[in-house]
């Protein structure tokens, strides 16, 4: 190239630059990033139609939308996930999302350590500038709604809650929900199963829970159980052959939609999880540079909420969901917040004291 | 009343629970009698559980899903046998990488045929004595209740016993678990005799996977075994590698499964981690409380060479 070209060539570089910086979404400081790709880890199956299918599911439709590729590395389980998002980051993601509570401690330091942003759940302690973001799922309220209308519901006024692990998003939930069913049904009777410690795949064993609260004259079964939801629909399924309509169990499911499966017979509704916004934000503020924040799911922003029902409900059911609805958006209702085990425990005997 | 129902309940839950624990675990104990170890059961129950779940799915037949798991496991364990036996490679590795194998094919085939969907089965076939199981309260529905299936696998576990140690065969199959030199020496062909062993062990792990998909639970989902496979190998030492032992030691280990969901419906005061690990304690204690009477086959895990030590067997 001569003297004369590249005088050619400068005007029309810087010219070039100042179309750049005009852009919407192109990098205006060091600190800004243009995402072309972004990884979620999950602990389990991707196909599990509970939690990690939710989360993959979220992603790859905001990926869609934002024309962002997406890295899924599913089934990691709960040991040391670090090799799983060293290979990611290799890969060339540029934004991790740590699918799961159990990875509340390891995403940070890797973020820490290798100055790759990465999302958290439940750890809002953990955030940090440029590096970590924190999703709260404030799933107790819409759980709350869930127990106001198990708590309308209910005829034999014996409702169950199976879970299949003891995490903090789903303790949040048992509260709420048992809260929500004290306030509907004072009177009612409420029956506490934990399959076990992170049974979350255990579908025989959730199905052998579920046959027994039922036999504990439970006719609502509010279930957490990913994989093992599908123990517990069976049961139910099981259950229900035999029996009137008027005498059937029903399912109040958690996190996804499954009412179009064969539990749409008998799901009375679920607690919706919906990542799609928190998860457009993180991309977003990570290209302007604002990477590191907590985001709430709620019932405001619809990050969470209740399924609508398909199968016939009392009529003063849906009013008494929506007055609790607008009286926790409003702030008059105040849903405790309770992610540890212990305290878990520790309210459901002082709601229903047993007899 | 409540009680009553509740007791029942767990009582029926644990027999249908047993029933895939004793059949694999009674394959297990003819293979290891053979001298074969076999982590692969887990693998194996998987591929046969999809192919059951598949097949009854398409022909609506609980009977042809069933046929497909004992044909699933058949094919999974002739392959084993050839594998340990004749090519005489490690049964550990052999077994952990088929279980490996059988947990990532059965994972995979299902995402191919059904995505994200989980089609549901009407579960366990018909109840032949149903009309009998009411008229005695609490043991009627336990016992009578029960679908045919797990009469039938009772009579299989039975019939195995009997195979094991009253024929031709059975004392063959033990012999060369305990002595594959003299077999040898008899002019048998130990590695024939073993891949039989794994062939019917491949059977009764398949029968056990597809019992769990098409008469326990009525779905078949990726992982859906959480470790039956392996509880089987603990189980089949447990009775001695005797099947109608195994029969007792699975029904006892389902029962102190169902003990969980019970107690805490009654709000007995015990933490759920600790009841979660009853039944898996109670198989430890009773291991090492029976120890001394659970010898196990003296070529157990090890490939046979004519002309090796006999100490090297």
């Amino acid at each position: 190239m001569n003297r004369r070209q590249r005088s050619r060539i400068r005007p029309v570089t810087i010219l070039v630059l100042i179309a750049l910086l005009l852009v919407p979404g192109v990098p205006l400081t060091s600190a800004q990033t243009d995402v072309g790709t972004v990884a979620i880890v999950t602990p389990a199956s991707r196909s599990n139609q509970g939690w990690d299918q939710q989360g993959v599911d979220n992603l790859v439709a905001v990926g869609e939308e934002l024309d962002v590729s997406v890295e899924v590395a599913e089934n990691a389980g709960y040991d040391d996930i670090t090799p799983i998002l060293l290979d990611l980051v290799s890969d060339g993601s540029q934004l991790i999302v740590c699918h799961a509570s159990g990875y509340q401690s390891v995403c940070p330091e890797f973020a820490a350590a290798e100055q790759v942003p990465v999302v958290v759940i439940e750890n809002p302690g953990a955030v940090a500038a440029g590096l970590v973001s924190d999703i709260e799922t404030q799933a107790q309220d819409a759980a709350y709604l869930a127990g106001v209308m198990a708590g309308m519901e209910t005829r034999t006024g014996t409702v169950a809650v199976v879970v299949t692990g003891e995490p903090p998003t789903w303790n949040y939930m048992t509260v709420g929900f048992a809260e929500g069913l004290k306030a509907a049904r004072p009177d009612a009777r409420l029956v506490y199963a934990s399959v076990g410690e992170g049974t979350y795949d255990d579908a025989a064993a959730a199905k052998q829970t579920t046959d027994t609260v039922l036999a504990a004259n439970a006719d609502i079964v509010f279930g957490m159980g990913d994989g093992a939801a599908f123990g517990m629909i069976q049961s139910i399924r099981e259950y229900n052959q035999a029996r009137p309509v008027e005498q059937q169990a029903r399912f109040i499911d958690v996190i996804g939609d499954k009412s179009a499966s064969e539990a749409g017979d008998f799901l009375l509704t679920s607690v919706l999880f919906d990542y799609s916004a928190a998860y457009r934000q993180f991309i977003g503020d990570l290209e302007a540079g604002t990477f590191g924040s907590v985001y709430t799911m709620n019932l405001a922003n619809e990050g969470v909420r209740l399924l609508p029902t398909v199968i016939p409900v009392r009529p003063e059911t849906a009013p008494a969901v929506e007055t609790a609805r607008t009286a926790i958006v409003g702030g008059t209702v105040k849903v405790s917040v309770i992610g540890d085990a212990a305290g878990v425990q520790a309210r459901l005997a002082e709601l229903f004291p047993a007899v | 009343m409540e009680i009553d129902l509740v007791a029942t309940t767990i009582l029926t839950a644990a027999i249908l629970a047993a029933v895939p624990l004793m059949l694999a675990a009674t394959g297990e104990a003819i293979g290891e009698r053979a001298g074969v170890l076999n982590l692969g059961i887990e693998g194996t129950m998987l591929l046969a559980g999809f192919g059951a779940f598949r097949v009854t799915l398409s022909t609506g037949s609980l009977a042809l899903g069933l046929l497909a798991g004992l044909a699933v496991g058949l094919i999974v364990g002739v392959s084993f046998g050839l594998v340990v036996a004749v090519a005489r490679a490690d049964q550990v590795l052999v077994g952990i990488g088929l279980t490996l194998a059988g947990t990532g094919l059965s994972t995979f085939l299902f995402r191919e045929a059904f995505g994200s969907e989980q089609p549901l089965l009407a579960v366990g076939g018909g109840r032949p004595f149903d009309a009998l199981a009411d008229r005695v309260p609490v043991v009627g529905p336990v016992l009578l209740g029960q679908p045919w299936f797990v009469y039938l696998a009772v009579v299989l576990v039975l019939l195995a016993d009997v195979v094991l140690r009253r024929t031709t065969f059975g004392l063959r199959v033990r012999a060369v678990g305990a002595a594959p030199f003299a077999v040898d020496a008899a002019g048998l062909d130990v590695a024939a005799i073993r891949v039989a062993t794994t062939t019917i062990a491949g059977a009764l792990s398949g029968l056990a996977g597809a019992s769990l998909v098409l008469v326990q639970l009525g779905f078949f989902r990726p992982g859906i075994t959480v470790g039956v496979g392996f509880i089987a190998v603990a189980i089949a030492i447990l009775g001695g590698l005797t099947p109608w032992r195994i029969a007792i030691a699975a029904l006892l280990f389902g029962v102190l499964a169902g003990l969980s969901p019970g107690l805490q419906v009654a709000r007995v005061p015990v933490s759920v981690e600790f009841l979660q690990l009853l039944p898996y304690l109670g198989v430890v204690l009773a291991l090492l409380l029976a120890r001394h009477r659970l010898p196990l086959p003296a070529a157990l895990g090890r490939p046979y060479r004519r002309g090796a030590v006999r100490n090297d067997v």
